[in-house]
């Protein structure tokens, strides 16, 4: 992609992880975004433990964001350790929300379930156990009924 | 769009990049081993060349060569792990992918570009050759051959997968899964998120409608 231009003293956008690589070769500052403030983090929380279903999240990668900013350049970041503390316990509820839902529907034997406000990093955290689960669920029932292809394979 | 297989595709160096993570992310998620994307791996390698080109001539600060070299790297990297992963599923499906590729129609897109193919089908004569004189050969006559086909697991295109809607789709139907639900149909609304078995979406995978995540 196309970057820059770079003038000293000006603020740019760059990818991530320009951004990261040049923070640690301390050439530059980062700023954090804009819903990285407590006051924000505090009403995202707590809108999360008031719904049962899932609320959108300020960005869809709030959780390496956090992680990646606060690891690399916290003294950029006001209030570095609250933030880390809200941003960890809306990730607790939403994970306690998804691992109820995971669980319902295996035991109801879904055919299908839409995630509108679930994050990647959510996504991919519970999804590499629920696809093998639901995997193993379908053998288990297709071994109840008689063999009704005329391949006996295992998969 | 232009879905028209033609060769010469326009695409930015940013629209290159997009739909390379894009085939690497599907062929990450997906079950089966996918269409080949030869034109989409011939313009990366170019570009990528074109890059290093670049930088051997540019010596001037070491800001900007230091960043395209990390940008050079992170696109080598997604595309090594396409083409690895697109081997490990021909190994693992090696007579069935074969298979595939035989019988397949003559307007229909390869899974297999020509060298996949040709490694392909060397995975299968070692193999053979293995099998032959490690066991088969001391084997009773009548027990001296194995039906590969049968023996190596197909892919589970029943699994599961986690997908994003890139174009809105109607009626998708969704089948039941035990005998007392019934089978209803969906709409995907663009931007929204998914897990469905693979087999009902197979084709929108295939198309570009909507991506595995």
């Amino acid at each position: 992609g196309d970057l820059g231009p770079f003038n000293p003293g000006l603020p740019v956008e760059v990818p991530v992880w320009l951004a990261i690589n040049l923070k640690q070769r301390q050439k530059c500052r980062l700023i954090p975004p804009e819903w990285m403030d407590v006051e924000k983090l505090e009403e995202i929380r707590d809108q999360e433990r008031k719904e049962d279903t899932f609320t959108p999240m300020p960005s869809p990668y709030y959780m390496e964001l956090t992680k990646l900013l606060l690891n690399y350049a916290s003294d950029n970041i006001p209030r570095a350790d609250e933030i880390r503390t809200l941003v960890k316990d809306t990730w607790d509820t939403r994970m306690a929300k998804l691992r109820l839902s995971a669980d319902s529907f295996v035991r109801q034997q879904e055919a299908h379930a839409k995630l509108d406000n679930l994050t990647l990093m959510e996504i991919n955290t519970i999804g590499t156990f629920l696809t093998q689960a639901l995997d193993h669920m379908y053998k288990l029932r297709a071994n109840l009924q008689p063999a009704a292809s005329n391949d006996s394979q295992d998969f | 769009d232009s879905d028209e297989g033609s060769e010469e595709l326009v695409l930015t160096p940013l629209q290159l990049i997009c739909s390379l993570e894009q085939a690497w992310l599907n062929e990450k998620f997906a079950p089966e081993l996918l269409e080949s994307k030869p034109e989409i791996i011939e313009c990366v390698v170019e570009q990528l060349d074109h890059m290093e080109a670049n930088l051997k001539r540019a010596k001037k600060g070491d800001l900007k060569v230091s960043v395209h070299r990390m940008e050079i790297e992170r696109i080598r990297y997604v595309l090594s792990s396409y083409l690895r992963c697109r081997l490990v599923k021909i190994e693992k499906f090696f007579p069935h992918v074969l298979e595939k590729e035989k019988s397949r129609a003559k307007g229909e897109p390869s899974i297999l570009s020509p060298e996949e193919f040709a490694f392909a089908k060397e995975y299968m004569a070692n193999t053979e050759t293995y099998l032959k004189n490690v066991a088969l050969k001391h084997m009773p006559p009548n027990l001296q051959k194995v039906a590969l086909l049968k023996s190596v697991p197909k892919p589970n295109l029943d699994s599961f997968v986690f997908l994003r809607v890139l174009k809105r789709q109607e009626n998708i139907l969704v089948e039941p899964e035990t005998d007392e639900q019934r089978e209803y149909t969906i709409d995907l609304e663009e931007g929204s998120q998914h897990l469905i078995r693979y087999k009902t979406i197979a084709p929108l995978v295939a198309s570009g409608a909507v991506q595995l995540i």
